[in-house]
């Protein structure tokens, strides 16, 4: 029984087309799922039917028979509340903090028209998505639970009024890898349990090839190919499919060739980093404990592990851009001082770039300015135009030309804005980068561009790399050696291939089987 | 643009306030001894002149220079002591910013309007006190806000790279978060000024704010409300004139706040 079907479907913002001639449908138990890059017009083709984005669908788009095109507003409402149900990336956001679980859940049960649902019916709900202990969890604050159990709370949610269609717009890509699994499976449980038919929005190559009956692919607001999940990815027909999989690593991929590593550039011991509670109460919560790594001239080291494992707090306290309560770091040898006290000489070889591209660059300073910062402070030998030239020499380096020079970081794009980052760290000419999360918030085309600018700057500048990650696919892309953290620990260490074809930890058996 | 409106309003009666002394033949002090107690739009006096024979326009238009001249230096005051103040707890953090942010928390439980009719009473009546005094009290809510975003910029990632790059503590408030606060803080000045306003107005209505001969829009309010019965205009033009430049303010400062995102 087809649950949903759209024809010649086309989504207008004013008289501008965003997508055009989208024709798909979904069966009761199906997931089909829409990949692309972003600005690909994945999102609204999902949303905008159902009136959810203030932009004007057209063609026919029919859920349980039902034309959903040019209806008015209540009658969307109407039909949502009947059929359809939606999740949604932000499960950090997306629960309202001062109001309790059970309160929300029942808000949501009110909304698609029943009456207030017992208590008991609300439990069933939580249980439904396998939140454990749910009784208790009614009366629980949204901070009580984890990103995935918030995501759980939202899935139930969505189908607490026994929908026809949920609408998945990236629910996973807040999480990491092991919530990521996670989620999927409950998703996929939902389908064959309650045949539930599921429109799947990713850009998580790896989930959508376990999960997904069909795939959309689309580029530039057209549909690029379509087809039965396995055969698209492994024979992909069109250029931008086969872009797209290059781009993103897979675990299956044959093992890259990396440079041999030279002496030990940088060892760090007995690393511990604890943060106080806040207020005036007693008590610390111990971030990383005991932690000791040790990386050589041009190896790439990667640091993998679950949201809160601490890996970001260890690689801060090792450069000395965050707080270390003991432990020591050697520079070639020698101790480097405490981050209070760390100066010009020795700041030069070890230099950062983070997760978010646009929150990394200071909004009011000129690109010019951000890559020339280091220099001005690391580099003061350096005269005005020697600067000048250092600043064109590494903004080419990330392939941006002289005219990124003048611009904001407002009007860069988030792959340009992290090419920015990285002419900034590499324009000191440092020997170690830091890259904490480098890729995981970029588009998945963008991502596997940024990527393989690392992959060459390792190449031609023998740079080592300590690479934090949750997606150990990237990290055996570029690294030689992996090492996992859980709970603030340091619990397994190994050549990037033995870790991920004999995980010894149950935690990394976690990521592998996450990343799969 | 919904900024516009207010600001442009603002605009006028500051242009009013500075120009039009200059074109009017009576100065504000100055006594016309044939038309005491003038009605509105008599042949020489538009607003008419009031006990002692001044020219109300003339006095209305000096009123608000003087108001708003004590109002944005007395924000101006609010607005250094603040920031200083809250960049320093965000900045510093930990303990410190608990005790300087307690410290704000106590000093908004004082009656601050009896703060300040004591400083006058001790210090007998000048300008230079009244907005000294007024900046002082009115800084709380500056450095509240201030510190707060301070603690959220603190934590964003061009710090972080500020400090792998080299960049001392110093350079990096200076370069990074002072500038980043500009915008929130130039809406909270213009919050901070029609409180200012009211203020000032209220000393001057009690007799404790500037002083005659100068005027002010408080004591003009409350000159007119002296002869209410005989002479409403006299009332009515500086309290619409001081209704207008506070919504005005209050509506620029809101806006801009909402359209920055503090």
């Amino acid at each position: 029984m087809t649950v949903y079907a759209a024809e010649r479907l086309g989504v207008f913002a004013g008289e501008t087309p965003l997508v055009r001639d989208i024709g798909f449908s979904i069966e009761r138990g199906e997931c089909l799922a829409l990949i692309g890059g972003s600005g690909s017009g994945k999102s609204v083709t999902c949303l905008a039917p159902f009136g959810l984005t203030p932009l004007r669908a057209a063609g026919s788009a029919r859920l349980m028979g039902e034309e959903l095109i040019g209806r008015p507003e209540r009658a969307l409402r109407a039909i949502r509340a009947r059929d359809a149900g939606f999740v949604f990336q932000q499960p950090l956001t997306a629960l309202t903090p001062h109001l309790s679980i059970g309160a929300q859940l029942a808000e949501a049960w009110m909304q698609a028209g029943a009456p207030r649902p017992e208590r008991g019916a609300l439990t069933a709900a939580l249980e439904r998505v396998g939140i454990d202990r749910a009784e208790e969890r009614l009366d629980q604050f949204p901070h009580r639970l984890s990103g995935g159990q918030r995501q759980r709370v939202l899935i139930a949610m969505a189908i607490v009024h026994r929908p026809k269609l949920l609408v998945a717009d990236e629910p996973t890509s807040a999480l990491d890898a092991t919530l990521r699994g996670e989620v999927m499976a409950l998703l996929s449980r939902l389908r064959h349990e309650e045949g539930l038919a599921l429109l799947l929005v990713s850009h998580d190559l790896a989930s959508v090839a376990d999960h997904a009956d069909r795939i959309l692919v689309l580029n530039q607001g057209r549909i690029e190919e379509s087809g039965a999940a396995s055969a698209v990815l492994a024979h992909p027909a069109s250029d931008y499919t086969r872009a797209l999989l290059a781009a993103t690593p897979r675990l299956t991929d044959p093992a890259p060739t990396l440079q041999d590593p030279g002496g030990t550039v940088i060892e760090a011991r007995d690393i511990t980093v604890s943060f106080r509670r806040a207020g005036w109460r007693r008590g610390a919560v111990v971030a990383v404990a005991d932690a000791a790594l040790s990386i050589a001239a041009g190896e790439a080291v990667a640091l993998v592990g679950g949201s809160g494992s601490g890996k970001s707090t260890l690689a801060r306290a090792i450069a000395r851009i965050g707080p270390a309560d003991r432990g020591t770091v050697l520079w070639r040898g020698a101790p480097l001082p405490p981050r209070g006290r760390m100066t010009a000489a020795l700041r030069r070889f070890m230099q950062p770039v983070f997760q978010d591209p646009v929150a990394s660059l200071d909004p009011r300073w000129r690109v010019e300015d951000i890559v020339a910062e280091p220099l001005r402070h690391l580099r003061p030998e350096l005269g005005p135009a020697a600067r000048h030239a250092r600043v064109l020499e590494a903004l080419d380096e990330v392939e941006l030309g002289e005219a990124y020079a003048g611009r904001r970081p407002a009007s860069l794009s988030g792959g340009q804005a992290q090419r920015v980052a990285i002419a900034r760290a590499i324009a000191s000419g440092p020997e170690l980068l830091l890259l904490d999360e480098a890729t995981s918030a970029l588009d998945m085309l963008v991502a596997g561009r940024v990527l393989a600018l690392l992959e060459r700057l390792q190449r031609t500048r023998g740079l080592a790399f300590l690479m934090i990650s949750h997606d150990l696919a990237a990290a055996r892309r570029l690294c030689h050696r992996i090492l996992v953290m859980d709970g603030g620990r340091i619990v397994e260490e190994g050549p990037a291939d033995r870790i991920i074809s004999a995980p010894r930890h149950p935690a990394t058996r976690r990521l592998v089987a996450a990343s799969a | 643009m919904r900024l516009r409106l207010p600001l442009a309003l603002l605009a006028l009666i500051l242009l009013a306030a500075l120009a039009g002394p200059m074109l009017l033949p009576w100065r504000y002090d100055a006594i016309d001894w044939d038309a005491v107690r003038a009605p509105p739009f008599s042949p020489r006096h538009l607003l008419g002149t009031d006990s002692v024979g001044r020219d109300l326009l003339a006095r209305t238009l000096v009123g608000t220079r003087v108001t708003l001249a004590v109002a944005v230096a007395a924000a101006l005051v609010a607005l250094v002591i603040g920031v200083t103040w809250g960049a320093a707890a965000g900045w510093i953090g930990g303990r410190t910013d608990e005790a300087m942010m307690r410290v704000v928390d106590a000093l908004y439980a004082l009656p601050f309007m009896f703060v300040v009719i004591l400083l006058m009473v001790l210090f007998g009546r000048s300008i230079l006190l009244v907005f000294l005094g007024i900046g002082a009290v009115e800084w709380l809510t500056m450095a509240r806000v201030v510190r707060g975003q301070v603690l959220a910029l603190r934590e964003r990632p061009f710090v972080a790279a500020a400090e792998a790059a080299g960049a001392q503590p110093a350079r990096i408030v200076a370069g990074h978060i002072l500038p980043n606060l500009a915008g929130i803080a130039l809406a909270y000045l213009l919050l901070t000024v029609p409180q200012v306003v009211m203020v000032e107005s209220f000393l001057s209505f009690l007799g404790l704010g500037v002083q005659e001969p100068l005027t002010s829009l408080g004591i003009l309010v409350k000159d007119g409300a002296d002869e209410m019965d005989i002479a409403p205009h006299a009332l009515l033009v500086p309290g619409l004139l001081l209704v207008t430049i506070l919504v005005c303010l209050t509506l620029a400062g809101e806006r801009l706040r909402d359209r920055i995102g503090g």
